[in-house]
């Protein structure tokens, strides 16, 4: 131990130190947008008053925590969100695999190429610009309502669908970002022994075969990595994508905190009561990420810190 | 390698950069000519009807405004409708306020809890024209005492009764087309099972040809205070006797809002019914208010709700997709024949000053400038020449520095008399004494000479008056009004802490009651709902307010 520590202290000192200071501008970055505004936290526990600033506004403590809980709307929100989310990383992870997994079939190399170029397009596209189209599309007289009318289906109103929403907000980022999320599971892939496959094939194994025992073992460690490092993200629904499609129809489904808190504490100048439940909501995302750790700890023998 | 100088530069580069992002942009005071820069948060309108050129920033409006006060113009942001609301917010938390803007009640009575607005009483006592004076005074609670706290005037009240009713705007020539037998002894006053007859043929017939015809199209938040609000269904629930967000007594003579009444359950219960019957907008909820103003403008709707000011701001967009397109007024009545009606406070919009700001004198001048000066020479076409243009040319008023109105007291339907009497030949254009009501009257006279090549403004302003406030005068005149008086206009401290919340809540539940989620049983809920979450709180400060 003592031994390594030194080496370590020494390394530092050499040729290293240049690379350390490539990552001040991150720190630094970090420090003034993530942690310089966690001193306005206090805010939740104050009756904030913009003219008075944090320094002199009234104390209040837990007011605004009670208010939040007795409020019958927060469970909603919270609902939503872990519904929302929770769905966004299912899909996401399962088709990004099984996307990963077709691609790598693919021999034709060209077309491999122009595939993945067209299913990454969307991740670079805004949801402003995005919301727009899928509102086009989906909307009552939209081009999606026409095929179905045309099969004898619907019409199905899928923005101010409570039962529709949800699921028109999870496919939607799922079409968007699936492409992009494949990237890494297609690294995985290229990284597994051929000489695997070969083995597999000369016992006899088919495709579909080959693919559970051989490629998917080979993925899982970064699949369950993926996803443990994804759970923090439990609690964002995606702030942009709703509030460019959601409208008081679908607050009941679709309401998610980022975007509660936006209009109750920004819109609606309710600064303090915003602050408290944005603080509730970094309290259970703390949790998660704690929870993660742990879990990675356990199942990847890798620690995220 | 010299590892100290690296180091070195990383810190000098990081602290310039460092010492680039704390700068304060310090915001200069006064132009490379001396003049003042006066810093404006400007509300605009969709359709200005400005000439090519022109913007909302630099207009005739704008440079009169600059050269007579000396100053220079500069708009901080620009923004309409619920942007602005947004673009208001977003200054208020972050505490950098343009030097003059316009806002809410509610956001005014913020602004000066937190201090951060000036005291306009000097001001106005030094600079204010006694003829702005006169209309301030001509109501029976002058509007100033909404912005005055402790004796002083913290903010400049627009200052309008909006001429009643809350009228249906009807595409008349696809009335026309259809050879439909609708409102058959043309009084203007129609009943429920009329409009909903007449939206279902619409549905039927689609007149517009536009394939997915809409019958009535409402805004999601359904109510406002008052009878001007666009694309709300005060008219419709006024019918039943229902004052959404009105603080009006009940039947036993206790204090409560319009919203909660056994009234605005049995139209809310109407609404609903719309819905299912396919009257109502399918997309009812998911619509903003510019998808709605769409649906006219495409003509997939021909029914819509406003005030009679509509066509000038409104239709007038539908007029120029559809160049034939004729518009009429109508108002729903009950089974006696009224219009039931809750009084509305006169004021509206309120100009504020920054507090820090040198020359708060300046939006007094400019009231002074547009509320009296222009509107009171008698000369304009002369004096004024570029102004004048913008009236002929009925650019909109959002153009001017602020976007509001101060008349008087029975202003509205004055100017219509002195305009119908001009028209009418009674008196000459020229005995009309506002030159903007001059230009309104010959307007109109070229719309009524030749309606087929009239321009979109003749258009408008022949729709406004001699339909929008001809509905009203004769109403007035033929005793068709039934008034309700709520008993509180104000705000007391519980309902700055929770009416905000109960508003969403009420907008919320009644789209869903109306959508059918919820049943119309569960307006009962809602009721228990809005008293528990403050709403008896504000009901019992209103009754200690009212019994002083």
């Amino acid at each position: 131990m003592q031994q390594r520590k030194r080496t370590a202290s020494k390394r530092i000192t050499n040729i290293n130190l240049t690379y350390h200071f490539m990552i001040l501008p991150g720190i630094i970055f970090l420090l003034i947008f993530n942690y310089a505004p966690m001193f306005g936290l206090i805010m939740a526990f104050q009756d904030y008053v913009p003219a008075k600033g944090v320094f002199s506004s009234d104390f209040v403590g837990f007011q605004h925590f009670s208010y939040m809980f007795s409020l019958p709307s927060i469970g909603r929100v919270f609902t939503n969100t872990i519904v929302i989310a929770g769905g966004k990383i299912i899909f996401n992870t399962l088709l990004a695999i099984v996307f990963a997994i077709l691609l790598n079939e693919v021999r034709v190399r060209w077309l491999k190429k122009s595939v993945q170029t067209i299913v990454y397009l969307p991740n670079f596209l805004s949801w402003v610009v995005l919301a727009s189209v899928v509102v086009n599309i989906f909307s009552l007289d939209g081009s999606v309502n026409q095929i179905l009318e045309s099969f004898g289906i619907g019409p199905f109103n899928f923005l101010g669908s409570n039962q529709l929403f949800r699921p028109l907000i999870i496919g939607t980022d799922v079409w968007k970002s699936f492409g992009f999320n494949s990237i890494v599971y297609l690294a995985a892939i290229t990284s597994i022994d051929p000489g695997l496959h070969e083995a597999a094939s000369i016992d006899g194994a088919n495709w579909w075969r080959r693919v559970w025992h051989v490629t998917l073992p080979g993925m899982l460690p970064i699949i369950l990595l993926l996803a443990i490092l994804n759970l923090p993200n439990i609690l964002n629904g995606g702030f942009d994508q709703i509030y460019n499609l959601y409208s008081p129809v679908v607050y009941q489904s679709g309401d998610i905190i980022d975007t509660y808190v936006y209009r109750v504490g920004l819109m609606g100048r309710d600064y303090s009561f915003g602050t408290a439940v944005g603080l509730f909501k970094s309290i259970i995302g703390l949790v998660l990420i704690l929870s993660a750790n742990q879990a990675a700890k356990k199942y990847t023998e890798r620690q995220l810190f | 390698m010299n590892i100290k100088k690296v180091f070195m530069y990383c810190i000098l580069f990081i602290s310039l950069l460092s010492l680039l992002g704390c700068a304060k942009e310090s915001k200069q005071e006064h132009n490379e000519d001396g003049q003042l820069i006066v810093r404006l948060g400007k509300q605009t309108a969709t359709n200005p009807k400005l000439p090519e050129g022109d913007t909302f920033e630099d207009n005739a409006y704008t440079r009169l405004a600059e050269e007579v006060l000396d100053i220079e113009l500069v708009n901080e942001f620009e923004a309409n409708g619920e942007d602005y609301d947004r673009q208001v917010a977003l200054a208020i938390s972050s505490g950098e306020l343009p030097d003059i803007m316009q806002v809410s009640q509610e956001e005014f009575e913020e602004l000066y809890e937190n201090d951060l607005i000036a005291d306009l009483t000097d001001v106005f006592e030094e600079h204010a024209s006694d003829y702005i004076r006169a209309l301030y005074d001509s109501y029976e609670i002058n509007p100033l005492e909404d912005t005055t706290f402790d004796g002083r005037i913290y903010g400049l009240p627009a200052a309008v009764n909006v001429t009643p009713p809350h009228m249906i705007w009807i595409r008349q020539d696809w009335i026309e087309e259809l050879q439909l037998d609708f409102d058959a002894d043309g009084d203007k006053l129609i009943k429920l099972d009329e409009l909903e007859s007449l939206a279902l043929t619409f549905i039927e017939e689609d007149p517009g040809n536009t394939g997915n015809p809409v019958g009535i199209p409402l805004a999601h938040w359904l109510n406002e205070p008052g009878y001007g609000g666009a694309f709300t269904m005060t008219t419709i629930g006024s019918v039943f006797g229902s004052f959404p967000r009105n603080w009006i007594e009940d039947a036993d003579g206790h204090i409560t809002n319009g919203s909660l009444t056994p009234e605005t359950k049995e139209a809310l219960a109407l609404i609903k019914d719309w819905f299912d019957r396919g009257i109502l907008d399918p997309q009812f909820g998911t619509r903003s208010w510019d998808d709605i103003m769409a649906l006219a403008v495409n003509g997939q709707t021909g029914i819509v709700t406003g005030a009679w000011h509509m066509p000038d701001w409104g239709l007038s967009n539908v007029k120029e997709m559809h160049p034939g397109v004729v518009f009429e007024a109508y108002t729903l009545v009950d089974d006696q024949n009224k219009v039931n009606i809750a009084s509305q406070n006169p004021g509206g919009s309120i100009a504020v000053v920054r507090k820090d700001f040198s020359n708060p004198e300046v939006l007094m001048k400019l009231i002074n400038l547009f509320y009296d000066t222009l509107k009171n020479e008698p000369n304009l076409e002369k004096v004024y020449p570029d102004i004048y243009q913008y009236q002929v040319l009925d650019v909109d008023g959002a153009a001017r520095p602020l976007n509001m109105e101060i008349l008087g007291a029975t202003s509205e339907l004055d100017h219509y008399a002195e305009i119908r009497e001009a028209i009418n030949g009674e008196i000459e254009v020229s005995d009309i004494p506002d030159a903007r009501n001059q230009s309104i009257a010959i307007s109109i006279m070229e719309y009524r000479d030749n309606p087929e090549n009239a321009s979109t403004a003749a258009w408008a302003l022949y729709h406004s008056r001699m339909k929008g406030l001809e509905l009203g005068q004769y109403l007035i005149d033929h005793d068709h009004f039934e008034w309700v008086n709520p008993v509180f206009f104000g705000s007391t401290p519980a309902i700055e802490q929770y009416y905000g919340n109960l508003l969403s809540m009420e907008e919320e539940e009644f789209i869903k009651i109306v959508t059918g989620v919820e049943s119309i049983d569960y307006f009962d809920t809602f009721v228990e709902m809005w008293h528990n979450q403050g709403g008896a709180e504000i009901l019992a400060e209103i009754e200690a307010e009212v019994a002083e």
